[in-house]
């Protein structure tokens, strides 16, 4: 699949359970009911995003970025390698759609990952600068962190919102 | 997960039966005839899923395959917008293409998910000699790739990869395109390799 949105070579798109830390834009394309963690520290415009699956990791750390609390913590200690603190981390959460209409609960896990993502920022005394979850639309995420950073979300529904 | 050629080909054989009954049942509902693809059978990392599910808007009725095999994965037809509205047109005798998806075209989706989807579960679970049955239906109609991972997040939540049976259906007249998508379990992918062994047994 041609995955050329940004227009840019250096853009990363994550897959599912991936995360990056870095200075280039970043993205995931197709967002359900998975989480996109975005933190963002201004003064060193550097960013991590991580594409979250599941609220849980129950232990299991070999993929970080696939839960919510091993991304949490996998991203800050890599922002914190190249000199961030938390006090100079915004975040940016966006995803968590129930995708499924006349469905059971099991296929409907966005609210659980939404949930789980801004109880591990509370925690972490981490400010949410932008939120846009749940609701039940597929959406697009890009995100160029330079100085304030710069975001922009498409939704299937065609809307398109740019911060 | 890594196949060789071998599982390759005889779980493609298997998703083979399973799509080749979902698309007589089609063909029947339709009354014309359709053309499918010997199934490809990949294991995914799941990092990597964006590359092989589209972000098309497409219409997508999921399955969870539920009987003897408790919770055994997903089955899912997907159709692109267009085919949906083609389909619903051709059920009611309407010609209206140019319009948007409505309450209609949904149980329309539905309905043709269910039936293929039936299909499909009952000859693939003749072959595993295990009773396996379609779950009541659930439907979004959204990027295929966003709809994917909530699926992919039921079956993926302790291993990496996700083993995914593709097949594609087509028609001419009326111009139909859609896919059937297997993803078992991992207790599920278990089973189908145990069958796999029992038929590379020798016979005595």
């Amino acid at each position: 699949m041609e995955n050329n949105f940004f227009g840019e070579e250096t853009a990363i798109i994550l897959g599912l359970g991936e995360l990056q830390v870095g200075k280039c834009p970043m993205g995931t394309i197709g967002l359900g009911s998975c989480i996109a963690l975005i933190l963002h520290d201004q003064r060193r415009s550097l960013a991590g995003l991580a594409h979250i699956m599941l609220p849980e990791s129950r232990g299991d750390t070999d993929r970080p970025g696939k839960f919510a609390d091993t991304a949490m913590s996998a991203l800050l200690e890599e922002m914190g390698k190249a000199g961030s603190t938390k006090s100079s981390i915004t975040a940016i959460v966006v995803g968590g759609a129930s995708m499924f209409e006349f469905s059971a609960n099991s296929l409907n896990i966005g609210e659980r990952n939404a949930t789980a993502v801004k109880e591990r920022l509370q925690e972490q005394g981490i400010r949410i600068e932008h939120e846009e979850t749940g609701g039940k639309v597929g959406r697009s995420v890009y995100y160029w962190p330079e100085g304030k950073g710069r975001l922009i979300i498409k939704r299937a529904d065609g809307t398109c919102i740019a911060l | 997960m890594e196949l060789d050629p071998f599982q390759k080909d005889a779980l493609a054989e298997f998703g083979n039966i399973g799509a080749a009954h979902a698309a007589t049942s089609l063909s029947q509902m339709l009354m014309s005839p359709i053309e499918m693809t010997v199934p490809e059978v990949q294991a995914i990392d799941i990092a990597n899923l964006h590359n092989y599910i589209n972000n098309e808007i497409t219409a997508m009725v999921v399955f969870q395959i539920q009987g003897e095999v408790a919770d055994g994965g997903y089955v899912v037809v997907s159709m692109p917008r267009e085919t949906v509205i083609q389909l619903t047109n051709q059920m009611l005798g309407t010609t209206d293409a140019d319009r948007d998806i409505n309450e209609m075209d949904q149980s329309a989706a539905i309905e043709i998910g269910n039936i293929m989807i039936s299909a499909f579960l009952d000859a693939t679970a003749e072959l595993l000699g295990i009773v396996m049955l379609p779950s009541p239906p659930a439907l979004a109609i959204d990027m295929a790739h966003a709809a994917f991972e909530s699926i992919v997040a039921q079956v993926a939540g302790d291993v990496n990869d996700v083993l995914i049976f593709n097949t594609e259906l087509t028609s001419e007249a009326p111009p139909v395109y859609g896919s059937i998508y297997m993803l078992p379990n991992a207790e599920l992918t278990q089973q189908l390799f145990l069958m796999l062994e029992r038929m590379m047994e020798p016979l005595s």
